[in-house]
């Protein structure tokens, strides 16, 4: 027999819990109409159900580290059929977003991250760091930043260096990394001891080649948003979610090409319209801005169906700035209005970095995170 | 009174159509009395014709061929006339359509071979309704010399309070007897108590104080502290109420009724009428005989009982494994009521604060989930109430509650959500399997909770939700004077709480004129138990206003007939007095019955008891019974080829005949060769009636009536029973006759049973048909 669970609850994780948007999940009375509702939840100990009485119980060892808040995709239909208007879609989300938290390191800056309050500081620390690092560079006679860059042309790398710009983002990214390379390692130990003790996979251990086949084989699911398909109460979500997703990923191929450009070849920007690299970027870009209004005007619609939370507006909030900078320094710069578009485009560095530095931290970590759980759901044969 | 008769066929809803109506005209015709047709006999011309006779030709009794006696009731009611109503629409026509049962062609009319059983039904029906106009008259009602319209309230806890308040209001002189010196009750001792009105989301403040101020500033409301009932002698109107000091021993205590055992002597043989009277005296030396009024009693019209609970003792090592009697930390929901009023909660072992206090609803023994006994939803609610005590008492408490089942009815469901919502109480459904010490503090576990595994958690304390024990599971409370005995009778089958029908009829006891209420009745909160005081002070009104005018109580409101004895011929074998179910009777030393008739209900289960057949009531006699059987034609061999069989069922009017009706309402057809008799209950029912049917060549008897049992549903409570076992014993005369045991046969069927009538009365009339004629036919 297996040793009883000592049931120690935890009322500050309730009230954590509570302040991330799930301030409904006490009335719960477990009648599990949402583990029926939800479309994808597996038929072996379906969520939301079990996930709302730990909640309400504050069993934080039974859900920060439990994989089946990841495959939960937010759709809202348990939360429209909840009886009680427990809301469990955004107890789930917010039990993600406090496990974001829990898992991304340091705690002080995931605090910053999470406070409201914190957010001028959050913006003024790259702001800062970069005009320093400029200044601290001239000084040395490095002259990467320069305030009057002249020319018939407007070239955003005669006001900021393309070097300066690395020296700052090229560890920011790596910073990212590291961050949730942490972060993941626990994370992954965490759900397969949780699928482990509540008997929902058939693997003794994570053997790793398993894991990334596993791994490679969900990835046209994420892609199509088969998942977030099947939800029936936010489909339109989909949408918005496909062309902020989309967007991300086409701005981070044309980085990577032009990343490689410059140094491999030399080639320095602005370049051509009529460049097929330019034209995804500008795609992408516009993609991201129509994505990201959408997702703005679908959350204000909902108002009293889902809880949108400071966590929601940061991130869909940062996603608009950084598409509507870009965007808008490239339209500044074609359309010949120097000053706005060099001032533009330095917002838009400033967001650029804020996105490398903080994801861990934000909703936006669910990229990891809930990639790693259908991994690892596919690999340890969930049903 | 000179009866004049008068037969009126109405020829509406389908009747005209169905029968030959010159044909059943020609019965009363043949018999001399005077018939009218009318094709519409409740519209404004057929009223004006059936007025027109009463007042014109002096008509006043009246035979009334047209739909069932359950409608128009009203509309074929006249003052000072008898009216017989004879069901030709739901029990001839609708029940028995000519598509089943085709008229008889011309050639067929005059043959030995074909007959028309419909017309004959239809016949037969008119003439039964004839011969029991005959013999009924109208009744008067009985009226008591003395009277009372005080009402004595019995315990003055809150659901005491709140019916004399109530009866109070209404303008009756009510008297509280409490045998604690102070009213109040079980709710002096709580600290908070659950809401009583809207939103009913939060714990109110006691309200018993602010309600024993009003009691005591209250004109009509006298208050008896320290004062219990010694015996309730004679009956609803005109009790006869003797009070003493709790403990004290009077010559008005109740006597007791002789117990079985002492009724025989060593050999086991039963003692004759005189020795059992020397043996009861003995047994009650120093108390007077039931039938001795106390001069000094107080008079009273009605008595709502509302001598409320104690809490549940667990016995020895009854709740071991839950770690009662064991650990002190472990207590019932009243030992930690008590606690809370007193202060912080505080562990009755060591005094530290209980932080984590656990709260267990099942004792999950036997491999079952029931609650502690003589619980229900009150004490899902004061575990919740009491988990809410910890939670105002420290900031960091935690309160858990397990249970198998959380009932919160009503508006109490405000109560639940809002409690739910507090952060620091946490409810599971699930099975407590053991609590043990660990330390200092205990450990609890529990099985098939909804966090999906066996788990445990740690407690400072435990408390047990045991219930709320009746008042009348330990003592009679009421001590009546009645020959059946001071207490309500099979208090057994109720686990001790005073019931009659927990469902159809809430506050009345078995006992007329006594009315329970609050936790006597069931475990109840105290918002339920002030509702229920206001229907018990309200059914005591009805009582009084009942008894005072001499017609009956219930279920037979407004009844005015009562039992009348023939005592010349009684024979004292006491079989009224011991079967009448509401101990309406009792008898002298000899044995011959004293009616009570406010305490009666008019079921006439003394008549059906009855071997003598002196028992009957004006309206409702043996003779009118029998009259009707005797007026049913048994068609012989003599008249066809292949007589029809003929069939009697009596059939209880509360349930069995109101099916009935509704079978003919849906216009399921049933066996044309059975003819229907209703009486006022099984019970009521004289076993000469079937030995009248089955001596005149009837082929068969069956009874229709109410199912009986732990969950029965007759409205005299015994009635049915007593039918069956009277129909077992009839079984044995009829084979000593030669005729098969099956002629005779009893029915359960409820009111919305009516689709299954059908079956029943057609598949008795195949075995009927397979048994073949009854052998005296034609004799």
């Amino acid at each position: 027999m297996a040793d009883r669970y000592l049931i120690e609850p935890d009322v500050n994780f309730i009230n954590e819990i509570a302040g991330l948007g799930g301030e409904d999940l006490k009335k719960c009375f477990q009648c599990a109409t949402c583990s029926v509702a939800c479309p994808i939840s597996p038929d072996n100990k379906p969520f939301p159900r079990k996930e709302m009485i730990a909640a309400s119980w504050g069993l934080k060892d039974k859900l920060v580290g439990n994989g089946d808040i990841w495959l939960c995709h937010n759709c809202g239909d348990c939360s429209t059929l909840c009886p009680r208007g427990a809301k469990p879609g955004d107890v789930l989300a917010a039990i993600r977003q406090y496990a974001i938290t829990d898992y991304a390191a340091p705690k002080a800056l995931g605090k910053m991250v999470n406070d409201p309050k914190k957010l001028p500081v959050l913006l003024a620390i790259p702001t800062v760091l970069f005009i320093v690092v400029g200044l601290l560079l001239k000084l040395l006679g490095v002259n990467w930043l320069n305030f009057a860059p002249g020319g018939d042309e407007i070239v955003h790398s005669h006001f900021f260096s393309s070097w300066l710009v690395d020296l700052m983002m090229i560890p920011a990214s790596f910073w990212a990394v590291a961050v949730f390379g942490l972060g993941l390692k626990r994370f992954l130990a965490d759900i397969h001891a949780n699928a482990l003790a509540e008997g929902k996979t058939d693997k003794e251990s994570i053997e790793p080649v398993g894991f990334v086949q596993a791994l490679i084989r969900i990835i046209p699911t994420i892609l199509k948003h088969d998942k977030f398909n099947e939800c029936s109460e936010n489909k339109d979500r989909s949408t918005a979610h496909m062309m902020v997703f989309f967007g991300f990923i086409g701005l981070f191929i044309v980085t990577s090409i032009f990343f490689i450009v410059l140094y491999v070849f030399q080639i320095h920007g602005p370049y051509s319209q009529m460049n097929p690299v330019k034209w995804l970027a500008n795609i992408a870009g516009v993609s991201l801005v129509i994505g990201s209004s959408l997702m703005i005007k679908n959350r204000l619609a909902k108002k009293d169906d889902q809880v949108s939370t400071y966590q929601d507006w940061f991130l869909i909030g940062l996603a608009l700035a950084l598409g509507l900078s870009g965007m808008l320094a490239e339209m500044t710069r074609l359309g010949g209005l120097a000053g706005i578009s060099y001032f533009l485009y330095f917002v838009h560095l400033v967001f650029v970095w804020s996105l490398f530095i903080y994801v861990p931290f934000t909703k936006l970590a669910h990229i990891v995170y809930r990639t790693t759980a259908m991994a690892y759901s596919e690999y340890g044969n969930r049903k | 009174m000179d009866k004049k008769y008068g037969v009126y066929i109405c020829t509406g809803c389908g009747i005209g159509d169905a029968l030959d109506i010159k044909e059943l005209c020609g019965i009363p015709e043949e018999e001399g009395l005077p018939v009218a047709t009318h094709p519409c006999l409740c519209g404004k011309e057929g009223l004006a014709l059936l007025k027109k006779d009463i007042a014109e030709k002096g008509t006043n009794t009246l035979v009334i061929g047209a739909c069932s006696r359950r409608v128009n009731f009203d509309v074929f009611k006249f003052d000072g006339c008898i009216v017989d109503r004879v069901n030709l629409r739901e029990q001839v026509v609708w029940s028995h359509p000519r598509s089943e049962f085709p008229a008889l062609t011309e050639e067929q009319k005059d043959d030995e071979e074909h007959f028309d059983r419909l017309q004959m039904l239809a016949e037969d029906y008119v003439k039964m309704g004839m011969a029991r106009v005959e013999k009924v008259d109208l009744p008067e009602p009985s009226k008591l010399d003395t009277f009372s319209r005080g009402i004595l309230v019995i315990g003055g806890g809150m659901t005491g309070m709140a019916a004399a308040l109530d009866a109070a209001k209404a303008g009756y002189e009510v008297t509280i007897v409490e045998k604690e010196p102070a009213l109040g009750g079980n709710a002096n001792n709580w600290r908070r108590q659950l809401p009583v009105q809207d939103p009913y989301e939060e714990l109110i403040d006691p309200i018993v104080a602010d309600t024993i101020k009003a009691v005591e500033s209250a004109k009509n409301i006298t208050i008896k502290t320290e004062t219990v009932v010694a015996r309730i002698a004679g009956q609803p109107g005109e009790f006869t109420v003797t009070l003493k000091k709790p403990g004290e021993k009077i010559e008005f205590d109740v006597p007791y009724p002789l117990p079985d055992e002492m009724k025989v002597d060593e050999n086991g043989k039963e003692l004759d009428v005189d020795q059992q009277v020397e043996r009861y005296k003995e047994y009650n030396e120093g108390r007077v005989d039931i039938l001795a009024l106390d001069p000094d009693g107080e008079l009273f019209g009605a008595v709502i009982l509302a001598a409320g609970w104690r809490p549940y003792e667990p016995k020895g090592d009854e709740f071991a494994h839950l770690g009662f009697g064991i650990s002190p930390d472990v207590v019932t929901n009243a030992q930690f009521e008590k606690l809370a009023a007193a202060g912080k909660i505080v562990r009755p072992s060591d005094g530290r604060q209980a932080k984590s206090v656990v709260f267990i609803q099942s004792p999950d023994k036997n491999d079952d989930d029931n609650d502690f006994s003589y619980t229900g939803s009150v004490t899902s609610l004061v575990a919740l109430k009491q988990a809410k005590y910890v939670r105002e008492d420290y900031e960091d408490g935690k309160a858990y509650v397990f249970y198998q089942h959380m009932r919160t009815p009503g508006l109490q469901e405000n109560f639940y959500k809002s409690l739910q919502q507090d952060r620091g109480i946490f409810l599971s459904k699930g099975e407590v399997m053991n609590v043990s010490a660990n330390g200092d503090s205990l450990i609890v576990e529990a099985d098939h909770t909804l966090l999906g595994e066996k788990v445990k958690v740690k407690a400072d304390m435990v408390v047990l939700a045991t219930g709320m024990v009746p008042a009348t599971a330990d003592d009679p409370v009421i001590n009546l004077a009645y020959r059946q005995g001071p207490a309500f009778r099979d208090i057994d089958l109720f686990d001790g709480y005073s019931d009659s029908n927990f469902i159809c009829f809430p506050y009345e006891t078995q006992r007329t004129g006594i009315y329970a209420a609050g936790c006597v009745r069931r475990s109840m909160t105290l918002e339920e138990s002030m509702e229920d005081a206001a229907g018990a002070a309200l059914k005591a009104i009805q009582c009084i206003e009942s008894s005072n005018r001499g017609v009956s109580v219930h279920p037979r409101s407004g009844d005015m007939t009562f039992p009348d004895f023939f005592f010349q011929r009684c024979t004292q074998c006491k079989r009224c007095t011991e079967e009448c179910p509401f101990g309406a009777l009792d008898d002298d030393e000899k044995g011959t019955p004293k009616p009570n008739p406010t305490r009666c209900r008019r079921c006439g289960t003394c008549m059906g008891a009855c071997p003598e057949r002196i028992i009957g009531f004006a309206d409702y006699n043996i003779d009118s019974i029998g009259s009707m059987v005797k007026s049913i034609g048994v068609p012989s061999e003599d008249d066809y080829d292949e007589p029809p069989m003929r069939i009697l069922g009596l059939v209880c009017e509360n349930d069995a005949y109101p099916a009935l009706d509704m079978a003919g309402l849906h216009r399921l057809s049933f066996s044309a060769d059975v003819r229907f008799i209703p009486v006022r209950c099984l019970g009521s029912v004289n076993v000469i009636w079937i030995k009248d049917a089955l001596a005149q060549g009837m082929d068969g008897v069956f009874l229709l009536g109410c199912k009986h049992g732990d969950d029965y549903q007759c409205h005299f409570v015994k009635g049915s029973e007593l039918a069956e076992i009277r129909m077992q014993k009839i079984g044995d005369a009829l084979s000593s006759l030669a005729l098969e045991e099956e002629r005779v046969a009893q029915f359960d069927i409820a009111i919305d049973d009516y689709d299954k009538l059908p079956k029943i009365i057609n598949d008795f009339a195949e075995l009927i048909e397979d048994l073949g004629p009854n052998p005296f036919k034609g004799f």
